[in-house]
This record gives C-alpha cells, sequence and structure tokens, in this order.
C-alpha cells in the first residue's frame, strides 16, 4: 500500500508531567471534519441524532376541529362604512321601501323603468348584501333580512304609491317584488297588492269623519221627530175632518187645540 | 349565519351556487418612500485574482465554512436577497454567473443590486493532473471567498416586489454551490420566528445541546468540541434545516 499509515494516537496515554493526563485524545484516522461529501456519522452520533430529533407538538383536540378565528375580519374601510351610512340614511327617511328581485336587463330597460319610477317619486337603489345584511341585523328590521339574497333592488320613496309602483313593475317582467316595508310595518307582495287596492289616506279620512257625524247630525232631527209626528198626524185629521164635514165648528176646535200644544 | 360571508352560498335545490363578486376592495400601492438608491445600481465587477495577488501559499482553513455565519446575516440596504443555508467557496466563475444574471434580469432604473460578499481573496491551490503524491504544495491555482450558512450573497432593492424578483433570484441560488434560497426581508423574520417556536414548542425532552453540554452518556467521546456550539444543525459544510 503506498501511503503511509499514520500511528493511531487515540490509545496512547502521554503522561506530561506526574500526574497530568490530557482529557481529550483526538482520532486522526480517516477525513477531515469539513469534506465536500456527506461525512459518514460514527454509530453514536446517529443514534445521539436520532434520539434528538424534533416532535411536534400534538394537541388533544386537532386544532382542524376548533372552531376558527377570524382575527382579520376588521379591515373597514372607508368605502363601505359610507355605504352602510347610506343604507341607514335611507331606512330612516322613506316611507316605503320595496324590496325586489333584479334580474339582469337590458341597459335601456332599465333607465326607463327608473325614468318612470322617478315620475311618482319613487327611487331605485341597488344594494350590496354585504353591507346591508350587518346593518339590518342591528337595527328593528331584522324579520327583512331572508329577502337580502342574491341580486336585489330598494324602491324608495316618501310616499306610499304602492298602486303607480305595481302598475310600472307588472310591465317589467325581470323584476320580482318579493316585500316591502310601508311606515314600520312589513308586508308580502299579497300585501301589497291589498295595500294597493285600498282608497287614498285622504278619502278614508273623509269615510271616518262621516261615519263619525252621522249620528250627531241625526241627533236634532231625532229630539224633533215626536212632535214633528204629531203636527203631522193632526195635519192628516184637519184634512180628513175638511174632507168630510162641511160645517165651520170644526175648524176652530182642531185649531185651539193645535195652538195649546 | 354562513350568508353573512359572500364567498360561501349554501347550495340551493338545483345544485352548488356559483359565489358572486362582493364589494371591491382597493388596495393602496406600496409605498416605496424610504428606499435610497446607491451610485451605482448594476452589481460591481468582482476581479478574478485580488489586486496584490498572494505569494505565500495558505493552509485550506476549511472552518470558514463551517458552522453558522457571523456578518451579513440581515439586510442592509436592499429589500430581497439569496441566503445561504450551507457553507461552500464562491469563484470568479460564481460571481460571473450572479452578476450577468442579476443584470439582465433586473431593471437598473427602478432596481438596485448590491454584493453582501466579498471578492476573491482566498488562494487555493491545485496540483497538476497526473502527478503522484508528494514534491511540496502545488501553486496557486485561483482564489475563492468562503460563505457560511445564513449569509446573505446578494441583495436586491428598488421599487419591486418580491414576485418580480423572485424567478431570477431562484434561477441564481439554484446554480450556486451551496443550498440557497431567494428571501424578503419578512420571509427571513419569519424563518426565524419559526426557527424559535420550533425549538420552544419541541415535545422532546432530549434535545442535542442538552445532551452535549450536560456530557451525558459519555456521547462527546463521539462529538466533536464544536458541536457545543454546533449544537447538532450543522455537520461538515452542510447545515441540517429540520433539526431542532
Amino acid at each position: 500500500l503506498p501511503f503511509p499509515r499514520v500511528p493511531a494516537l487515540s490509545a496512547a496515554r502521554v503522561p506530561l508531567s506526574a500526574g497530568w493526563l490530557p482529557a481529550l485524545q483526538f482520532v486522526r484516522r480517516g477525513s477531515k471534519a469539513v469534506t465536500r461529501h456527506w461525512k459518514a456519522m460514527h454509530f453514536q452520533r446517529q443514534k445521539l441524532m436520532a434520539v434528538t430529533e424534533y416532535l411536534a407538538p400534538r394537541p388533544a383536540v386537532p386544532p382542524r376541529c376548533l372552531a376558527r378565528r377570524r382575527e382579520t375580519l376588521e379591515e373597514d374601510n372607508g368605502y363601505a362604512q359610507l355605504l352602510r351610512r347610506q343604507v341607514e340614511e335611507v331606512f330612516r327617511d322613506n316611507r316605503m321601501i320595496a324590496i325586489c328581485q333584479f334580474n339582469s336587463m337590458p341597459g335601456e330597460d332599465v333607465v326607463l323603468m327608473r325614468h318612470y319610477l322617478r315620475k311618482h317619486n319613487i327611487e331605485v337603489k341597488f344594494v350590496l348584501n354585504e353591507i346591508v345584511r350587518p346593518v339590518l341585523s342591528q337595527s328593528k328590521y331584522k324579520n327583512l333580512l331572508p329577502l337580502f339574497v342574491a341580486r336585489n333592488i330598494l324602491l324608495v320613496s316618501r310616499e306610499a304609491k304602492a298602486k303607480e309602483m305595481l302598475r310600472v313593475l307588472r310591465g317589467v317582467p325581470q323584476i320580482n317584488l318579493l316585500g316591502a316595508c310601508i311606515d314600520d310595518t312589513i308586508l308580502s307582495k299579497q300585501g301589497v297588492e291589498n295595500f294597493a287596492k285600498l282608497p287614498l289616506l285622504e278619502t278614508v279620512q273623509g269615510q271616518t269623519v262621516g261615519a263619525l257625524t252621522l249620528l250627531p247630525s241625526q241627533t236634532s232631527s231625532l229630539l224633533q221627530r215626536g212632535s214633528a209626528h204629531l203636527t203631522a198626524l193632526l195635519d192628516q185629521h184637519i184634512h180628513r175632518l175638511q174632507a168630510g164635514e162641511t160645517g165651520s165648528p170644526a175648524e176652530p176646535a182642531p185649531a185651539q187645540s193645535s195652538g195649546a200644544q | 349565519r354562513p350568508r353573512s360571508e359572500p364567498p360561501f352560498c349554501p347550495p340551493g335545490p338545483g345544485g352548488v351556487a356559483v359565489p358572486r363578486a362582493g364589494l371591491k376592495k382597493y388596495v393602496l400601492p406600496p409605498d416605496y418612500s424610504g428606499i435610497t438608491f446607491p451610485e451605482r445600481t448594476k452589481l460591481k465587477f468582482m476581479d478574478k485574482v485580488p489586486a496584490v495577488p498572494k505569494v505565500r501559499r495558505e493552509p485550506r482553513r476549511l472552518r470558514d465554512i463551517r458552522g453558522p455565519s457571523r456578518e451579513a446575516t440581515d439586510f442592509t440596504q436592499g429589500q430581497y436577497g439569496i441566503l445561504a443555508l450551507g457553507g461552500g467557496y464562491l469563484h470568479w466563475g460564481h460571481f460571473e454567473m450572479i452578476r450577468l444574471t442579476i443584470g439582465r434580469n433586473m431593471d437598473p432604473k427602478t432596481m438596485f443590486a448590491i454584493w453582501r460578499v466579498p471578492a476573491p481573496s482566498k488562494p487555493v491551490t491545485r496540483k497538476s493532473l497526473g502527478h503522484r503524491m508528494g514534491g511540496g504544495k502545488g501553486p496557486i491555482d485561483h482564489y475563492v471567498t468562503a460563505v457560511k450558512s445564513g449569509r446573505l450573497v446578494v441583495e436586491i432593492g428598488g421599487r419591486c416586489e418580491f414576485g418580480e424578483v423572485k424567478p431570477f433570484l431562484t434561477q441564481v441560488a439554484r446554480k450556486l454551490p451551496f443550498p440557497a434560497v431567494p428571501v424578503s426581508r419578512d420571509s427571513l423574520q419569519q424563518m426565524q420566528r419559526e426557527e424559535e417556536e420550533k425549538r420552544l414548542n419541541n415535545q422532546n425532552p432530549w434535545t442535542f445541546e442538552r445532551i452535549v453540554t450536560a456530557n451525558m452518556l459519555g456521547m462527546r467521546k463521539y462529538l466533536s468540541p464544536y458541536d457545543l456550539q454546533l449544537k447538532g444543525r450543522y455537520w461538515g459544510k452542510f447545515f441540517l434545516k429540520h433539526r431542532v
């Protein structure tokens, strides 16, 4: 073998002075500490590396079974806040709010419909469900929440002109009325139709007033009914006597009795 | 109520419902205010041989490859860089490859790149081919720079995103003689945090460090005195990433 054998120093004991032994004995066989290739580890070292491996923590309940905490949901941008404020304003200012399902319509049809509704002072508002739902759930309109699903529009107005609105919507097949909230009363589609069939408030008020004043107006005639009846009877009696008798002594007697009454 | 979250729609009687787009979230453009550009945005040319070539041949000293790096472990000017995950020597060919690849792929007007390793200064000797052992140490063949694990090689910065820079940085990192990854400031912090978390939530009561410092079972007979500092994460020039 060409290479010289380096004597191993691992077993040599070299006391430099009496009673002094080096603590560490270096091994000078094999390759150096840092090699280009992966140096083979001593078996004991391999065992040590195997024993000291990383053990990941295993909780009793796996994290995927627990409910997820949505911590990053607080990214409230100003635009969403503005839209929410607008929705709150709409619900506060308008008397009639109708929610309709909005299917795809050609653009000009949308514009025409908005024009007809604007004539009756009804505005059309497009709302996003993800903004309306939190607003409604915190206000008193909680029962309107099931309506805000899929694409919808709001028809809002200050006066409750349900008849004109229904007439316009009947001409547009793509918009279906789902429900309405008129004067803080939630009405279904049937309820809105019934509401439209009702006469105007003024006429109803007039009718109520008339019904109420009907009885007082009859009071005077009721009180005078007895005397009026007697007068009528006596007049009839006079006529009969005049027709039956031709003598004058019958005239002063009923005239005196009618004057005494 | 699952309905309140826009992407999740419960399916109707027909089948799966297609989720609709909700409110558009306008993202602000990134803020590049605190970035100072160096004078020359491209990488400097590195010499093959230092200005004063070494006369005396130096011993091999492989300990400059071993263990974790003590210098250039953090970002200075740039935002993205290449992190070495092992030890090795970079010679002039590597430097040219890095310089040309990065110079080809970056825009010198909006981005800049700086070296985080010095020019080759360590002489490496080589004996001529086909000769037997003996006859003294060979002449100096070339010069190299030693790189330890955890050191940044180059840094890129400027008005750019990590996604723009990552492709050519991975291209360069694959060609280096040691394992390397492209990193950004955030990803480096994330790596360090994960390492720390791993160290803290390790369920194994027996750690290399504990056994070596206490010399349990006389293990130091089979280990190097350097293992007290290296703690089982380094073996030769290799960095063992999966170890705690």
